[in-house]
Order: C-alpha cells, then structure tokens, then sequence
C-alpha cells in the first residue's frame, strides 16, 4: 500500500499539470504531458534527433508548439543526450521561462508514470486541463547560473544546480520538491547520512544505492 | 551520494557492482536493490515483476514502495538535471573523480 503523503504528492502532481501554469495553459500542458508519457512508453522509442512532429506518433492537431513537443519526448526519453545547442534552438523557438516549465512537467511525469510501472499499477489517466491564462509570474530578479543552461531565480549558485534549475518557474519548484519530499527525503535530511523515513524502512545507503543505480542507467552524469 | 553514504555509515560497498548492475554490491538487501533498480529502469515487465518479487520476499511490501519511490524520484531528477544542463563545480567533480571512474561515467553527453 503506498503511503498516503506519496499518494496525496503524486495527487496534487496531477492536478498541478491540468491546471494552467506560469506560460503555458492547462490545455497545453496537459497535452505535452501526453506526448512525454507517450515517450516514456514508447515500446519503439524515436532516436533523439527525430522531432516526434515530423512523425505521425502525435496528433496533427497540437494547441502546443511542435518544438515544445519534441523537446517534451526528447526529455522524457533520451535526456542524458541533450546538449546545450538543443536547450538553445529549443528556448530559442519557445522562450527561455516556458522551456523550464515544460521541463518541469516532464520530469514530473516521469516520476508518476515510472513509479506506477515500478509497483506494477496503471498510471492514473491526466485531469481535465483547467480554463485559464498562464500567470506569466517571474521571481523578481533573474540571473544567468554557472552550473545551468536555464536562467533561475537570483541569487544564482549558492545552492546545488539541481536544486536551483527551476527556480525561475517557482510553481513548478514547489510541485518538484513536494514530490522529491515524499519519493526520496526532505532537503533538509540530505546532509544526514543517518536518516531513514521509519525504523527498517531503506537506509540512506540503500536510497543512495537505487538512486546511483538508476542514474547510471539512464546516462546521468550529476 | 552513495560512496559519502556509505563512507559517512561505515558500510562496505562495491560501486562496480552497481554500475554494472552485478550482484556483490555487499549492502544489506543490496543484490535485491541492484536488480530491482535495473528493472525499473528497464524495459522488461517480466524482470521487473520477479524483481520487485524478490525485493518483497527478502524485506516487506512497504520496503519494496519505498525503493520504488527512490527510483521514481531519479526519473525526475535524471530529465530535471539533463533537461536544465545542471553541472557540478570542479572541487565536487575532483573529490568525486575515484567515483566517476569506477561508475564508468567520465564520457557521458550529460558531463558539463
């Protein structure tokens, strides 16, 4: 039985992808969550440098753009081979802030959808996208980081790059947190290499070990 | 984050076992993890099943959900770090260089 704080996070997960977001509408995002659960289910998965719009794998009706489409599946399914020159022609086409959010909500796919197929349950089908404008909220100041490609939320580079990679988007921040709080531990817990979410439950050790594992399985140099 | 981990809780362990995804990994449960990890990041519904059977056999249900949620959590990470072109400074990089190479991950796309 899954917990109820991971079930309650991969919830709220789910209703925050219908809802519309900073830059994109609820009906976009849910549509370009399709395309990344489509890629991450892929049982004859596109090679990386095949846009997914230059097949007939989505539907010819797109409200989203097709760059933000075959970034979406680019992510989802083959992210240890994005460079720095597809972050550019991508953002280049959809704007720097959109592309962090429709980042934010593959990655957020990625975790609901893998994490059903590793516990052997159906992913729960997308809501209905909600009316309404995208906020188009940035934080205050913005800066250009050492350690992304992405603009975050000033002050740049005092926290880890993983950390700081969606701060320019805060909702989709806390989205990504709430779920890493649940999933893996609490930041706060992260410089205790003690800490363990019950008494028999994975050690840190343990955690570090499926985490290492995984990573290494997926191309993943951080 | 598993060599401090482990150094940090004076517990063996054998990276190149994990990055192999071979048993010998000298962790409590740790064959059981390799094995159930390396299904989930798979394509094999069938492996994954028996591993995530193992798993169940050799802890609990609630142990196998746990590690299940740590893997979820690295296919976020994983399009987060790669997706953002997240880099590590240099002073991580060299206090983690034994680490990168017996992981066998020094020539990746993704290293920034």
């Amino acid at each position: 039985m899954v917990r109820d704080d991971l079930a309650e996070a991969h919830r709220l997960a789910w209703e925050h992808i219908a809802a519309p977001g900073t830059w994109w509408t609820g009906t976009q995002r849910v549509e370009l969550a399709k395309t990344a659960l489509q890629a991450i289910a892929d049982p004859d998965p596109l090679p990386p440098w095949v846009g997914v719009t230059t097949t007939d794998r989505l539907s010819s009706a797109l409200v989203a753009p097709a760059a933000a489409h075959d970034a979406a599946y680019r992510i989802a399914r083959h992210a240890g081979t994005m460079t720095v020159d597809v972050y550019r022609a991508v953002a280049g086409e959809i704007g720097k802030l959109p592309y962090v959010e429709l980042c934010a909500i593959v990655s957020t796919v990625a975790a609901v959808s893998h994490f059903c197929r590793n516990i052997d349950v159906p992913v729960p089908p997308l809501p209905a996208p909600v009316d309404g404008s995208p906020t188009q909220q940035r934080p205050e100041r913005l800066a250009q980081p050492r350690y992304n490609w992405v603009p975050v939320a000033e002050p740049a580079d005092e926290v880890a790059a993983v950390v700081q990679a969606y701060t320019a988007v805060p909702d989709e921040q806390r989205n990504t947190w709430r779920m890493a709080d649940a999933q893996y531990m609490p930041v706060a817990a992260m410089v205790q290499p003690e800490w363990s979410r019950r008494p028999g439950g994975l050690s840190r050790a343990q955690m570090e070990l499926v985490a290492a594992r995984l990573t290494r399985l997926r191309d993943c140099f951080y | 984050m598993l060599s401090w981990s482990s150094t940090e809780t004076g517990q063996d362990l054998d990276l190149a076992a994990v990055a192999a995804g071979q048993p010998g990994v000298l962790l409590e449960h740790g064959d059981a993890l390799v094995r159930f990890a390396s299904a989930c990041g798979g394509t094999d519904d069938a492996e994954l099943a028996g591993a995530r059977a193992a798993l169940v056999a050799e802890t609990d249900e609630a142990f196998m959900i746990d590690a299940a949620a740590v893997a979820a959590n690295f296919e976020m990470m994983t399009r987060l770090a790669d997706g953002t072109g997240a880099a590590m400074p240099a002073e991580r990089l060299e206090r983690s260089a034994e680490a990168i190479g017996v992981m066998g991950i020094e020539h990746l796309t993704s290293r920034r």
